[in-house]
């Protein structure tokens, strides 16, 4: 019966005058007159405004009614505002609104043809507006009404400010959206901020919890360690005892008695392998094992291991192969560490496997900077969920050859948390019946090797000779270090082999010290490579170390060889022995003290020398030319002639001139005398001071002197 | 920003010799009405205009408040000592307003502009001479 052509809200100002554009828009497409027009247009502008200026906004439809003629416009206007109150008063035209208007329904009653309105309060207005089809028109049809719709939808009566205004609309409802969605992520926030609160809580708890782990494992490897001790004593006693017993040393056992006392000593000597292990797991728990870096070569370490392990082959059927690595860079790591990792493998793997063979084999990472040691056995195989459980302490497998090879369980755990210490893993892949490969990854360099030292450590001092000084041991370099203090050499310190290798690329010493037992390196190695090499053939080598093999030290191509603690007086000796500067050994002592005399004679006596005095200048002269000394001690004030003409003197005669002189006075000395001696002899030593350092500037200047006639001969 | 967005549109005044001429163009929502009544008025006082020319030949529909703005804005520029005259009102549209119930007391109509510009001058003289007649008598007496 109705066709609805358009609905539009009246929202804004501006719908009010959109809707009396589609009234005249829609009359106009039906046919209704210009006159027509307006009314309807007019008539639909005043109720609506009446719904946006006091509902507050409302909804407009236009309807067709009727299929037959007379059909009709309808104008539906309807809003949920607080209704009118004088309906009646308004309607007949004597209300007189508070806006001055008044004007609006009655005059649109007037311009339509039929007008109904319903109010009630609170509620809302409906106003229905009817207008009849102009009557000279035939009956619009559906299909007809449809193009209508159709065009209205098309003709959208907008002028740019109305699409800026509908823009705006359309803004603030996107404004009053995001508004929204602002106040949803702020409560979306908050309970985030809650979910947070909670976690971190938790987090609190864990870490409360792992802390408590944390002091559970402590105690667990301090009660481990402590067990371990108190069972190594009583356990020793055993072993020695039993070994007492097995000896007959109290008398013979009888054959029964024998092996009872051997099966005990069997099983303390099991029980003591199982404390060793434990304590060896315990220290690496308990964080006190030390990692000591070496650097070393993997064929070496092969080559040890299988020496090590031979013994372990009591079969034939089983073949220990240890493959050549190859083009393998040295390592710097623990190397007992690794040996160990190694001969746990090994020797599980020869426990396991009862014929094939055991392999050991060392594979660079692709990286460069980790090996791979492999060893593969064609064992009994470890079923795959076994293997994650062979890494657990005490845990072992129920097999009938675990039944009849013993081990403590502790072997594999043990590998690992080596492995770990080293920064290393271990892992094993296996095939039940065929075999397995146990493998453990180190990197090469494990510990960053101590920085080298700085160039200025190693700046030689004009007119003293540089001494390489190997080892490791820093209160040992300060042994030297306080030798050597004011002497004509000069040490260098080298902690390890590879620094000493540093230090003789750019300084060429005159001699070398080394320690021949630094901490885990080869020093006899070192030896060995310093007498191959062509530049380093000729430097002179000390070697001091605490252990006495003289012959091999020597025969390595060590100059002289000390067994620590050495002393002072040894080492210059040496240094001067095998540096070529050999000490001046006929001393002439001009003084007229008589103490002053008996002090230098006990100090040079100490260094060897054979001393002559003369109790004034003039016998200085005379003997300076008769012994012809080779270094001569001069005091200055003596009661015939002065030490500065007896110096004088002696530089000008031609037989003693070459003689170095050492100033030896108590005499307090002006600037331009010093100057003067000092340009004349080649030391000015002080008795004062020589007699509170108990002699060592004396040789210190013996030194000197030393040097001033090697230069000059 | 309903309201930076309604300064923006603004009915245009056209300051012609001493008159003001108003073309209404589009259709005016009541907002528009209202501050075309301000501006117009302000206008008036600023240029010193003697008479005012609306032309409403655009307007298709012109409803109670349209109607009444119109009135009030003639009434204004009488008080501002200016004649106001709308000019080129639809006879549809003029019909309605006679039917809406709408008389529009003291607004002079013509029927365009050049009608009104007469309307206007011929007014503003006669004023002129009353005005100068009074002034005569007053130094007569």
């Amino acid at each position: 019966m109705s066709w609805s052509l358009l609905t539009l809200d009246v929202t804004y100002e501006h719908d009010v005058v959109a809707a009396r554009q589609r009234a005249r828009q829609i009359t106009a497409l039906l046919g209704f007159d210009v006159q027509d027009q307006t009314r309807v247009a007019t008539a639909v502008s005043e109720i609506a405004r009446n719904a946006f200026r006091y509902a507050g906004g409302g909804k407009v439809e236009f309807v067709v009614e009727g299929r037959t003629a007379p059909q009709l416009l309808l104008v539906r206007i309807s809003d949920h505002g607080p209704g009118i109150r004088d309906l009646e008063r308004v309607l007949d035209g004597s209300y007189r609104s508070a806006t001055g208007m008044g004007l609006g329904i009655v005059g649109a009653r007037r311009l339509m043809d039929r007008f109904d309105i319903e109010t009630e309060p609170a509620r809302g207005t409906t106003v229905w507006l009817r207008k009849i089809f102009p009557a000279r028109q035939s009956v619009v049809a559906a299909g007809e009404l449809a193009e209508v719709s159709t065009a209205l939808g098309r003709q959208r009566p907008e002028t740019p400010l109305e699409e800026v205004q509908r823009q705006s609309q359309e803004l603030l409802r996107t404004l009053e959206e995001l508004q929204r969605r602002q106040e949803e992520l702020t409560r979306l926030n908050q309970e985030l901020a809650d979910t947070n609160r909670g976690v971190v809580a938790l987090y609190a708890e864990l870490d409360e919890k792992a802390d408590h782990l944390r002091r559970a494992d402590e105690m667990k490897s301090r009660f481990l360690s402590n067990m371990s001790h108190e069972f190594r004593t009583p356990l020793n006693s055993i072993l020695a005892l039993s070994r007492l017993l097995l000896e007959f040393t109290d008398g013979p056992l009888t054959d029964a008695q024998k092996t009872q006392v051997g099966y005990i000593r069997k099983a303390a000597s099991d029980l003591s392998d199982l404390v060793n292990d434990l304590l060896d797991l315990a220290k690496v728990e308990a964080g006190k094992v030390i990692v000591r870096p070496v650097e070393f070569e993997v064929t070496n370490l092969f080559g040890a291991l299988r020496g090590m392990l031979r013994p372990l082959l009591v079969t034939e059927a089983v073949a220990l192969v240890f493959e050549e690595p190859e083009a393998m860079p040295p390592l710097f790591t623990d190397e007992a560490k690794v040996s160990q990792i190694l001969r746990n493998f090994i020797s599980n793997a020869l426990k396991f496997t009862e014929r094939g063979e055991v392999r050991v084999s060392a594979t660079l990472d692709p990286g460069g900077d980790a090996v791979v040691f492999s060893v593969a056995d064609s064992g009994i195989g470890i079923a795959p969920e076994d293997q994650e459980r062979i890494f657990e302490e005490f845990s072992q497998l129920d097999h009938p050859i675990q039944k009849r090879v013993k081990g403590t369980g502790l072997g594999l755990p043990l590998t690992k948390k080596l492995a770990a210490l080293l920064g290393g893993t271990v892992w094993v892949t296996s095939t039940p019946g065929a075999g397995s490969t146990f493998s453990v990854v180190i990197p090469r360099h494990d510990v960053e090797p101590a920085p080298l030292l700085g160039p200025h450590d190693r700046a030689v001092e004009p007119g003293r000779l540089p001494v390489l000084v190997v080892e490791d041991r820093a209160e040992d370099a300060l042994v030297y270090e306080g030798f050597l203090r004011a002497s004509r050499f000069q040490p260098i310190h080298a902690r390890s082999l590879r620094e000493a290798r540093h230090v003789l690329a750019t300084v060429r010493p005159r001699v070398i010290i080394l320690d021949i037992l630094l901490r885990g390196e080869n020093a006899r190695g070192f030896l060995a490579t310093l007498e191959r090499d062509e530049r380093t053939r000729a430097i002179p080598i000390i070697v001091a170390t605490t252990v006495e093999d003289q012959q091999k030290g020597l025969a390595l191509g060590a100059n002289a060889y000390g067994v620590k603690p050495i002393t002072r007086e040894w080492l210059l000796d040496a240094l001067a022995m095998v540096s070529g500067t050999v000490r001046p050994c006929r001393v002439l002592v001009v003084d007229d003290d008589e103490i002053s005399r008996y002090l230098l004679r006990s100090v040079l006596a100490e260094a060897r020398c054979t001393v002559h005095e003369a109790a004034n200048g003039q016998d200085g002269l005379e003997r300076a030319i008769d012994k012809r000394p080779d270094v001569i001690f001069l005091d200055l004030i003596m009661p015939d002639v002065t030490g500065f003409e007896v110096l004088e003197r002696l530089k000008a005669e031609p037989r003693t001139r070459d003689i170095p002189v050492i100033v030896f006075t108590s005499k307090p000395l002006a600037g331009d005398e010093r100057a003067w001696l000092e340009e004349r002899a080649v030391a000015v030593l002080s008795k004062e001071a020589a007699s509170r350092q108990a002699g060592s500037e004396v040789l210190d200047a013996l030194g000197l002197a030393a040097l001033a006639s090697g230069g000059a001969s | 920003m309903f309201e930076s967005g309604s300064s923006v549109e603004r009915i245009p005044i056209l300051k012609m010799g001493s008159y003001l001429l108003v073309t209404i163009q589009v259709d005016m929502h009541d907002r528009l009405a209202t501050s075309l009544q301000d501006d117009l008025t302000a206008r008036i006082v600023e240029t010193r205009a003697r008479g005012v020319l609306i032309d409403i030949s655009s307007l298709e529909v012109v409803d109670s408040f349209i109607g009444r703005m119109l009135g009030n804005i003639a009434a204004m520029a009488r008080v501002l000592d200016a004649e106001t005259v709308v000019v080129g009102m639809r006879p549809a549209v003029a019909i309605t307003l006679v039917e809406l119930g709408l008389s529009l007391p003291g607004v002079r109509t013509a029927l365009n502009v050049d009608k009104g510009m007469e309307l206007l001058r011929g007014s503003v003289e006669r004023v002129a001479k009353v005005n100068s007649r009074g002034r005569r008598q007053a130094r007569d007496a």
